[in-house]
């Protein structure tokens, strides 16, 4: 947001920073465009139609996790639905008569209270507290692929339907239970007897919704577990959950304990911490940037061949260049020309220095060494010859 | 506009406050609009930025190491005293102190600040710009503008070597024969005659001088004067690489690893070659100027980035480091073709063409060696190359495995750079390879040798 900058004479000064009126100037088109647009999404979320989340298993959802269609479909052959969403509301349509429980989702739902509401229970999925609602029933730790199965048992109303869309939980019953629709070791559908009523555990609540109700014999099932002639209490999760204050032995929760000061303190300290940020964000000065040359080592040309020779263990070609060091410094130092030949060489070192002229020949032209130790024994004898010429 | 630590403090008091207060919803709406009142009147009150004006005086050149100092006077026109704070932001190399000054000028009123650079790196530093924060009298907001007031430090090569100089100008004098000690002055270039004393040397007397007169008459001598010498500063990619110990900090220069990186465990990366070299062609341009001759510059990469020509005696050290400072590596393959010829269009006499370099085999193979006989036909060339020593100390490591493959491949390196250096001792180029803190004295040493043999 920087303005031209006028031309004045050297050593004159002149402001940079915006003025209030050319900063508005200058960014009025901005503003306004982006209050349109604030406001055209706060009007369009104000007057459309609030979308409702999808609410899975529930009997009153369309969407396709839910359950309408199962509902309707039971209503139709005269079965009452209830859909209630607390211990509370199940244990008081319980009272009214013999009923069939169907449990989707027990978050927000103490399953103790649950268990104990008498009749026929279908439970649908991996919920909460699925041990004290269906005792006896083991889950296998290895979830099964929800997918197209056969019912392979005799309970009437899973061979009555057939193949369903089954899978989830993998279970193993008490004794005395039918189990169907095997997967793995165990099975994704259980039924059982149990005190005053039926026991039904089905892996995956998949085959209930709307998406999956008229595949294969899904729709059939499900009628055939929950549309047994008794009116239906169907436990969902509640829309909003209940309030988490768990109250402490007084019977008061934390939040009635605390005073009211507190809420409003920490409104304050927010407010103080905007204050701060502000007061260390804002920079005293704009952030200078500048082109620094290119630090680059001489010598990294040089130290990358040593570290190429050493990933290959070139012991060969750093031989060769060790010994064309040595060579190319004795040479002059011995008296010879450069151009001289190896059988030269040899013969002048072995007599200057006293060493056997096969021995001095085999490190000058010898065979590379065979291992890491070698170089390093022959780059040692090297520079033992040449300490003997410098100091002869 | 910015808020100060004193306005996050008073927040601060307000959480107390909201705590105890009996009515803490009201208490808070209080303390917020006290504090957003207390923010307005110190922004009305606070003195105006926008008006202020600053002029600076000051240096303009400085030599790399050493400290510029700069004064700025804050002139403040407004009707209210501006108290607060100042920043004069300079790139982070130009190592401006202060960072940040405490400011406060009356209505109508001047100030002085003085700010010191100490440069870390050669080149041009403008200012950027300057930023005023004005505190309001309550002290819990300000006023902030920034402002522009341009200035430029020209940072110059340092000129290490002229520590050298009083040596080498002791034996250009020798050769002079000015020198005290009365040694017959060296040179090839007649100067006039005299009278023959005892102790001149009798090859010296010329005896068509000595018959038109009565004495015996000698020659004398003195080194031709006069000459042109052409200092070329390669700026390709191969003057980049670092060498040595930096002498001064430099950008750079120093131990890598940052806040989060690891400590580079090697030695620092030092200059990079083109300083050396620059170094070295200063103190060259500086005796070749004594001696009389004439000196011109050159450098080049892909094309000529800096030329100097004509500049008399007392004229061309500081016009030197002038075109020298703003010049960096480019990282380029230079181009020695275009080199030559830029060289052979501007040296129309015969001249001595001092060539800064790196003797880096594979460099030179493609690029100088194929275009070198042109150049040294018509002139005489003196390659000088800064070589690197932590080359010839890896080059002597023998610990380990490892340690014997570095030194292998640093004696491969080495021995590339003998070669290359035979090779152009045969075109009859002189080269002078010497590590960086020697290239400088290796090179006017060079110098002196040639005007001695009488070759320029």
């Amino acid at each position: 947001m920087s303005v031209a900058a006028p031309q004045s004479p050297p050593g004159q000064s002149y402001p940079t920073s915006p003025t209030a009126r050319s900063a508005w100037r200058s960014s009025r088109m901005i503003v306004l465009l982006g209050g349109l647009v604030v406001l055209i999404a706060v009007l369009g979320v104000l007057l459309g139609p609030a979308p409702a989340p999808a609410r899975y298993l529930d009997p009153d959802d369309t969407s396709l996790s839910g359950s309408k269609a199962l509902a309707e479909l039971l209503r139709d052959r005269g079965v009452t639905v209830d859909r209630v969403d607390s211990v509370e509301a199940a244990a008081a349509k319980a009272a009214t008569g013999n009923r069939l429980l169907l449990v989707t989702d027990t978050t927000y739902v103490d399953e103790l209270a649950l268990a104990r509401i008498p009749g026929d229970r279908v439970i649908v999925g991996g919920v909460l507290g699925l041990e004290a609602l269906a005792p006896g029933v083991r889950t296998e730790p290895e979830q099964a692929r929800t997918r197209s199965r056969e019912p392979e048992c005799a309970l009437p109303a899973a061979t009555a339907a057939g193949s369903a869309y089954l899978g989830g939980l993998s279970l193993r019953g008490p004794s005395g239970a039918t189990a169907c629709y095997p997967a793995g070791d165990g099975h994704t559908l259980v039924s059982f007897p149990y005190a005053s009523g039926v026991i039904t555990v089905v892996g995956d609540g998949g085959f209930m919704t709307n998406q999956r109700l008229a595949e294969d014999g899904n729709a059939a099932l499900a009628l055939n577990l929950i549309g047994t002639g008794k009116p239906v209490t169907w436990l969902v999760r509640p829309a909003t959950p209940p309030p988490l204050d768990l109250p402490g032995e007084r019977g008061k929760s934390m939040y009635d304990l605390m005073p009211g000061n507190i809420r409003w303190a920490v409104y304050m300290a927010i407010i103080a911490v905007i204050v701060t940020a502000f007061w260390r964000g804002r920079r005293l000065g704009p952030v200078v940037t500048e082109k620094l040359p290119v630090i680059v080592r001489a010598s990294e040309t040089v130290e990358g061949r040593g570290r190429l020779y050493r990933a290959r263990r070139a012991r060969e070609r750093a031989a060769d260049a060790l010994r064309a060091g040595t060579i190319d410094r004795l040479t002059p130092r011995l008296g010879l020309a450069s151009g001289a030949g190896r059988h030269e060489i040899v013969a002048a070192l072995a007599a200057r220095t006293g060493q056997d002229a096969q021995q001095v020949g085999a490190a000058l032209y010898g065979p590379p060494p065979a291992d890491d130790a070698g170089l390093v024994g022959l780059a040692g004898y090297l520079d033992f010859m040449e300490r003997q010429i410098s100091e002869l | 506009m910015a808020l100060t630590g004193r306005a996050g403090l008073v927040a601060a008091v307000g959480i107390v406050v909201v705590l105890f207060a009996p009515q803490p919803g009201a208490a808070l709406a209080g303390v917020c609009l006290l504090l957003a009142a207390a923010i307005v009147v110190d922004l009305v009150f606070a003195g105006a930025v926008q008006p202020l004006r600053f002029h600076r005086s000051g240096d303009t050149l400085v030599r790399l190491g050493q400290q510029a100092t700069i004064e700025l006077v804050v002139e403040n026109p407004g009707r209210r005293r501006v108290r607060g704070l100042l920043r004069d932001a300079w790139p982070p190399s130009a190592g401006v102190h202060p960072r940040v000054a405490e400011l406060d000028v009356p209505a109508g009123e001047r100030r002085k600040i003085i700010v010191t650079l100490t440069p870390t790196r050669r080149g041009d530093r403008s200012s950027v710009a300057i930023t005023v924060r004005s505190r309001g009298p309550l002290g819990l907001a300000a006023r902030q503008g920034n402002h522009q007031a341009p200035w430029t430090v020209r940072v110059l090569p340092p000129f290490l070597s002229r520590k050298h100089l009083p040596s080498r100008l002791a034996r250009l004098r020798e050769l002079d024969g000015q020198h005290p000690a009365l040694v017959r002055g060296q040179g090839t270039e007649f100067d006039s005659l005299r009278e023959y004393v005892v102790g001149d040397d009798v090859r010296s007397i010329d005896w068509r001088a000595t018959a038109r007169r009565h004495d015996v008459v000698v020659r004398t001598w003195r080194p031709e004067r006069d000459r042109r010498v052409l200092i070329v500063l390669d700026t390709g990619r191969t003057s980049a690489g670092r060498v040595g110990a930096a002498p001064i900090p430099m950008a750079g220069a120093e131990a890598g690893g940052g806040l989060f990186l690891r400590p580079d465990p090697r030695p620092a990366p030092g200059w990079p070659r083109l300083d050396w070299s620059m170094d070295a062609a200063l103190l060259l341009a500086a005796l070749a100027a004594r001696a009389g001759d004439q000196v011109d510059f050159l450098a080049h990469d892909r094309a000529v980035r800096a030329w100097v020509s004509g500049a008399s005696r007392t004229e061309l050290l500081s016009s030197l480091v002038n075109v020298m400072a703003p010049i960096e590596a480019e990282l380029v393959e230079a181009d020695s073709q275009g080199m030559v010829a830029a060289i052979l269009s501007r040296a129309k006499r015969r001249c001595l063409v001092v060539l800064l370099t790196d003797l880096n085999p594979a460099a030179m193979d493609e690029g100088l060696m194929p275009v070198l006989p042109q150049l040294s036909s018509r002139h005489l060339v003196l390659v000088a190359g800064v070589s690197d020593p932590s080359v010839a100390a890896m080059s002597g490591r023998r610990g380990s495995a490892d340690e014997v493959y570095d030194a292998a491949a640093a004696e491969q390196a080495q021995l590339g750079r003998r070669r290359i250096t035979a090779r152009l001792r045969r075109h009859g180029v002189e080269v002078v390879d010497a590590p960086p803190d020697d290239i400088a004295p290796a090179l006017a040493d060079a110098y002196l040798a040639l005007k001695a043999a009488g070759r320029l």
